[in-house]
């Protein structure tokens, strides 16, 4: 019989699965820092955090044939402008919020959590809020007293009392509404915004 | 769409599978079931790339699907041969 | 208080502990299981085992609960929300199965480094502090569930993000005790003998602890956030975990079918190539909606057409194993389940992965029950098996090696919870790849992701029906884990046969 040829050696197939990992790894190193750089609050994909004071909508581009979300012109949240350190600082407030809250295990956000509530990704522009002059204060009472303002879409699943206050839950919306900012490539796609109703 | 990327996989597992009967079984017919799985495999792909409008770069997946299941379990039977191939010539050891 | 009620105070608590103590007692005289016949690393890896199945049985509880309240949904409305249910779901699973490899590995680590565990007490310690954590930190997120938006909820209570909701205190006990595993691992190999499977197994280790890391840190940018959240899941599920099945599968190939360790570490060597090639750039496939840049859609989709590779070459190397020698084996159970895992790893990784992982599909599916549904499928075919698997060969050894097989005494049990886990998770996978195929066609394709559209195909009632079938199949599961737990407190228990000892060939 012949010998085991090197490509089917121990000490080959060793040395392959190291140069193998260590390439994917360093790969994904530069990829990480391009992609971190790309995707901080301020760049073109993932808005500064601001960008709550300005109207936010999500349309179809025929250009580039996905949907993208499109930045406006100035539309106040709670008919106050908010500046760079008081925006950053409501959304964080928002975002420890959606984390103590456990938003997660019912709700997905960008598409990731569980499967029980609907989406977040686009929640402020979702037609579920009726009119653009209605929105905030609708959230507002939802997001503090979920039971006594359902939105079951006749599905009978009520989300539970979580004791959120009333500045939590201005950070809350704050937080949706940058989120619904953010470049997601095109998911959700079809979707149909608040706006495209008040035309 | 979702079920001809499933097809991909099971007639490539199909065809994996057949092929390396046929090696160990060397019926006439086995290997006439893998290539029919084969076959299967790029029907499959073909109905994926149709369906989800690939083009360009994703035209290139494709075909890398369609070549590279062909001479992945080929290439991975050589080398269970020879990996196991020095246990005839050494005699009994390891741990 | 008069001195008769203080002492009836002072004797019942002493009462009930005497009570305690003779059940357990009584336990153990029923179980009559041997501790002699088990080396000292062992002795620590079945304790690992038994948290093991406690955490599987919650996991299975927490779940029924979670798909009760997809069908009624005032059930344990504001007391058990479905939020919690799903989060002790699937942290009881992800707690569970590390349990169990960490197990696996103090089981093996006497043997392949060929001396004592070093730093025995310290595993001991270890084992203790991790299981009254855990034992906390369940207990915090039944009893207290949620707090406010501030820092010391995300510290102590919960910090909401899926698969690792941990607090932030429990992250840092568990880097501490993983790296005192790794510790007792690399001393271990060191005061003894160093092998390709040592060596693979300590990067290993170290890369789990590391990426967890990457979990620990509170981020206000979602894209961010969400960038480094999908390295601990993927990069552990994905490529460590695979890896570490990986080195437990070699040993016992060693072991089990006497196969040679030439061969069993040039095609360990082989798969980390492969699970590691195709595994960490494949990553992509979860970049490609949560603002990353376009990039990632062209990384993740060839990556994932990458992915079924390591799956092509298992089948192949199976079927030239079964050709090329006639295996001797000596632990029916075990090999059972060894084969469910080949099958569930190749059809719910394989299979219901690459189904729904291409970015033209997946911009319909992502969200959805498909997700769910080959997370089912995949996670027990990968993993529950594997260490199912593993807790049959230490109870036979428990035993004291005695013979278990088909044709044993009470067979029936094995070979029904076999039967009845896979059927279940198989019936669940099923459910929720209809609920998951309806959810794409109504609510995105459609109806374009609104609540509203989300709501109607929830509905809807072949979304209904799944969720009740879903329901049925899991009460199969558990019906299976049920008998599984009795199988395993019995089996071999009066079998006086010994197993054949497997000679390498």
């Amino acid at each position: 019989m012949n010998e085991t040829p090197r490509w089917a050696s121990e000490s080959f197939w060793k040395k392959t699965a190291i140069w193998v990992t260590a390439g994917s790894f360093l790969i994904l190193i530069v990829l990480t820092f391009d992609t971190l750089s790309k995707t901080s609050a301020g760049s073109t994909r993932v808005p500064d955090y601001t960008v709550i004071n300005q109207k936010i909508d999500y349309r179809f581009d025929e250009k580039l044939n996905k949907f993208m979300p499109i930045i406006g012109g100035e539309e106040l949240l709670f008919d106050k402008k908010y500046t760079a350190e008081e925006a950053e600082q409501l959304v964080t407030l928002g975002k420890k919020t959606t984390q103590a809250k456990n938003c997660m295990n019912c709700h997905t956000l960008l598409g990731n959590g569980a499967y029980y509530a609907p989406d977040l990704t686009k929640a402020w522009l979702d037609q579920g809020w009726i009119s653009r002059d209605m929105r905030e204060d609708m959230m507002l009472k939802f997001l503090m007293d979920p039971e006594n303002n359902a939105r079951t879409f006749g599905s009978g699943r009520k989300m539970p009392n979580l004791n959120i206050t009333e500045a939590e839950a201005r950070g809350v919306i704050a937080f949706l509404k940058w989120m619904s900012s953010i470049d997601t490539n095109g998911f959700p796609h079809n979707f149909t915004s608040i706006e495209s109703e008040e035309e | 769409m979702f079920f001809s990327s499933a097809l991909i996989i099971l007639a490539g597992a199909c065809y994996a599978l057949l092929f390396a009967w046929s090696k160990v079984n060397s019926k006439r017919f086995i290997k006439l079931l893998a290539h029919l799985s084969y076959f299967v495999l790029v029907i499959a792909v073909v109905e994926l790339t149709q369906a989800a409008n690939f083009s360009g770069y994703w035209l290139l997946v494709s075909i890398i699907m369609v070549i590279g299941y062909f001479f992945a379990p080929i290439s991975i039977w050589h080398l269970c041969v020879k990996t196991h191939d020095d246990h005839t010539i050494t005699t009994r050891g390891g741990d | 208080m008069s001195s008769n009620e203080s002492s009836a105070v002072l004797t019942n608590p002493s009462a009930l502990w005497h009570k305690a103590c003779t059940a357990v007692n009584r336990f153990k005289a029923w179980v009559a299981l041997d501790g002699g016949n088990l080396s000292p690393g062992q002795t620590l890896a079945v304790k690992y085992f038994c948290v093991a199945v406690v955490l599987f049985f919650a996991q299975l509880l927490f779940g029924l609960l979670a798909a009760l309240q997809f069908i009624f949904p005032g059930f344990l409305y504001e007391f058990l929300d479905f939020s919690v249910n799903r989060m002790v779901h699937i942290n009881a699973m992800v707690v569970w199965m590390l349990y169990g490899f960490i197990g696996c590995i103090y089981w093996l680590l006497e043997d392949e480094s060929g001396t004592e565990i070093v730093g025995l007490k310290w595993g001991n310690l270890a084992f203790l502090i991790l299981t009254a954590a855990v034992a906390l930190v369940v207990l915090v997120y039944i009893l207290v569930q949620i707090g406010s938006g501030t820092d010391s909820s995300l510290w102590f209570i919960n910090e909401g993000r899926e698969y690792i909701e941990a607090p932030r205190w429990a992250d840092i006990g568990i880097v501490a005790v993983m790296l005192v595993f790794a510790y007792n691992v690399v001393a271990t190999f060191n005061k003894g003998k160093w092998s390709g499977i040592a060596g693979v197994l300590t990067l290993d280790l170290v890369a789990l602890a590391g990426l967890y890391v990457a979990g620990m840190f509170y981020m206000t940018n979602i894209t961010h956030e969400q960038y480094w959240w999908w390295w601990v899941i993927h990069l552990w599920v994905e490529a460590t975990w695979e890896v570490l099945v990986g080195v437990i599968m070699a040993w016992s190939l060693m072991k089990l079918l006497g196969v040679r360790r030439k061969i069993v570490q040039t095609w360990l060597y082989i798969e980390v190539a492969l699970m590691f090639g195709s595994g960490i750039l494949g990553l992509g496939h979860h970049y490609f909606w949560i603002g990353t840049p376009e990039y990632w859609l062209t990384i993740g989709g060839f990556f994932s057409a990458l992915e079924p590779i390591p799956l092509v070459a298992m089948v192949v190397h199976a079927v030239y194993d079964a050709g090329a020698h006639a295996f001797k084996n000596s632990n029916h159970p075990a090999l059972a389940w060894i084969i469910a895992h080949a099958f569930g790893n190749f059809f719910g990784a394989g299979v219901w992965g690459f189904m729904h992982t291409l970015p033209q599909i997946n911009l319909y599916t992502h969200g959805t029950q498909w997700s769910a549904s080959h997370g089912h499928l995949a996670f027990f075919g990968a993993y529950a098996t594997i260490n199912i698997a593993f807790f049959y060969l230490a109870i036979q050894h428990w035993r004291g090696g005695v013979w278990m097989a088909g044709d044993s005494q009470n067979a029936w049990r094995w070979k029904w919870a076999l039967g009845l886990l896979n059927a279940g998770v198989l019936g669940m996978t099923i459910a929720l790849l209809i609920a998951g195929y309806e959810q794409s066609f109504i609510e995105r394709a459609v109806e374009g992701s609104t609540w509203g559209g989300y709501f109607s195909a929830q509905n809807h009632p072949s979304f209904q029906n799944a969720m009740v079938w879903r329901l049925i199949w899991g009460l199969v599961t558990f019906a299976g884990l049920g008998l599984l737990i009795w199988d395993l407190l019995t089996i071999g228990k009066g079998e006086t046969r010994k197993a054949q000892v497997i000679e390498p060939h």
